[in-house]
């Protein structure tokens, strides 16, 4: 097993669970990816099990997507990290249902894990300095030519896989990342005033706020039998519901070809490693 | 940029620009409201991921207001304004409240696409329906 780079040693004295789990994961990164993902989806339950007993103790549902969108809509986890913890669960996950990981894939998951464990240890100890330096990535073990070209290979497709996640990801969201949220937020709310302020003067109507609570009150069943809404509303969720899935669908799909071209580079490497052994005369097929 | 329909550049700014507005009335950006927006752009505004990319750059949504937003929802055909009206319902109730500019720019724009009372009571309804089938983008992607 390859020795730790010492990436996490700051975390010992804020989580000791946490540092044991983070120094497993960065150990196993180049010999076991599958590993070092489990560990690091581990890692990223302890934490966010951390944060809600500490902040939530309210929240019911345990499972870490349930925590994940409650601290997300609490407000204490913002866009960065709830990125950086959902990739370590959605990578994590598909390691432990035995999907193929490369190595690249788990770096790029440790690194989030170290950004995130510094925002985890000045969520968990008010004032906490935690002032990082730049993450040490662990170094590959001394391998053949092939094994290189494949971890070069490996590595290329994981840059491609991130950056079609991401675009997929900012396509979705209100605001790009290259915005600034809380200006263009200021200016949206500063107009949304001004129309109030006008509207007011110029005696504009306004919606039925009463029927807009009961709407809102109501259990989508109680809509569905109502008889002045039922069957229009029932038309609108079968069509939505198919235009849903559909978009679903298609993140499925793309997934799956994520998942195909990344067996095609883990088999790869395994030929390169049973390679290298029979050169080392370890394995003797 | 160029693959990009206009017509259909012109449907996701002027989405975009509708779900902020109500996404910030409230005075604070509520993360399931975020969560929210792009989806049904996606699925029921039938956007493109390129072209939900093209309207959020600064020449798209920066350089229009919220009286820009409103004339072009005034422009569209009155099933695509009403479909902009369902998701800017479903935007306000996912904090299962309402806020008095939230109520104004619901107002702003249910005037501006000419819905009758009738028509703004299905927008309501169908908004209410569909944000039962709301996954956070995590989820979905």
């Amino acid at each position: 097993m390859a020795s730790s780079s010492g990436n996490f040693e700051f975390l010992t004295k804020y989580d000791n669970r946490v540092a044991r789990l983070a120094h497993q994961a960065e150990r196993y990164v180049h010999t076991d990816p599958d590993a070092c993902l489990f560990k690091l989806r581990l890692m990223v339950e302890v934490m966010a099990r951390a944060l809600v007993e500490l902040q939530l103790p309210h929240l019911v549902s345990t499972d870490l997507s349930s925590m994940l969108r409650g601290l997300q809509r609490s407000g204490l986890l913002q866009r960065k990290e709830a990125d950086g913890m959902h990739a370590i669960r959605r990578d994590g996950n598909a390691a432990v249902h035995g999907e193929a990981a490369t190595t690249p894939a788990a770096m790029r998951r440790l690194r989030d894990a170290y950004r995130l464990s510094a925002w985890y240890c000045r969520m968990i100890r008010r004032g906490a300095k935690v002032d990082l330096p730049g993450f040490n990535p662990p170094q590959p073990p001394p391998g053949t030519d092939a094994q290189a070209q494949v971890r070069q290979r490996a590595e290329m497709l994981e840059a491609a896989i991130e950056a079609r996640r991401n675009r997929a990801r900012d396509a979705l969201l209100l605001f790009s990342d290259k915005e600034d949220v809380d200006a263009e937020s200021a200016r949206l709310h500063g107009e949304l005033e001004a129309l109030e302020r006008v509207a007011v003067v110029a005696g504009e109507p306004v919606i039925d706020a009463d029927l807009v609570a009961l709407v809102m009150a109501m259990d989508v069943e109680q809509i569905l039998e109502q008889p002045a809404w039922g069957r229009t509303a029932d038309e609108a969720k079968a069509e939505a519901e198919a235009q849903f899935n559909l978009v679903k669908m298609a993140f499925e799909e793309a997934e799956a070809g994520y998942r195909q071209e990344r067996s095609r580079v883990v088999e790869s490497q395994h030929e390169a490693d049973r390679a290298a052994r029979h050169v080392q005369g370890e394995d003797p097929s | 940029m160029s693959e990009v329909d206009h017509e259909a550049l012109e449907l996701a700014t002027t989405w975009f620009i509708a779900a902020r507005a109500m996404s910030v009335a409230a005075g604070h950006l509520c993360p399931s409201r975020e969560a929210t927006a792009g989806l049904y752009g996606r699925a029921i505004l039938g956007l493109d991921e390129e072209t939900c990319l093209a309207a959020k750059t600064p020449e798209q949504v920066g350089s229009r207001s919220l009286i820009d937003c409103l004339a072009s929802v005034a422009a569209m055909g009155e099933a695509t304004a009403a479909k902009i009206m369902t998701g800017v319902m479903l935007i306000a109730y996912a904090d299962a409240s309402m806020h008095p500019l939230e109520v104004r720019w619901a107002s702003s724009l249910a005037s501006a696409a000419g819905l009758t009372e009738a028509s703004f009571q299905a927008c309501c309804v169908n908004a209410r329906v569909i944000a039962t089938m709301m996954v956070d983008p995590h989820e979905a992607n």
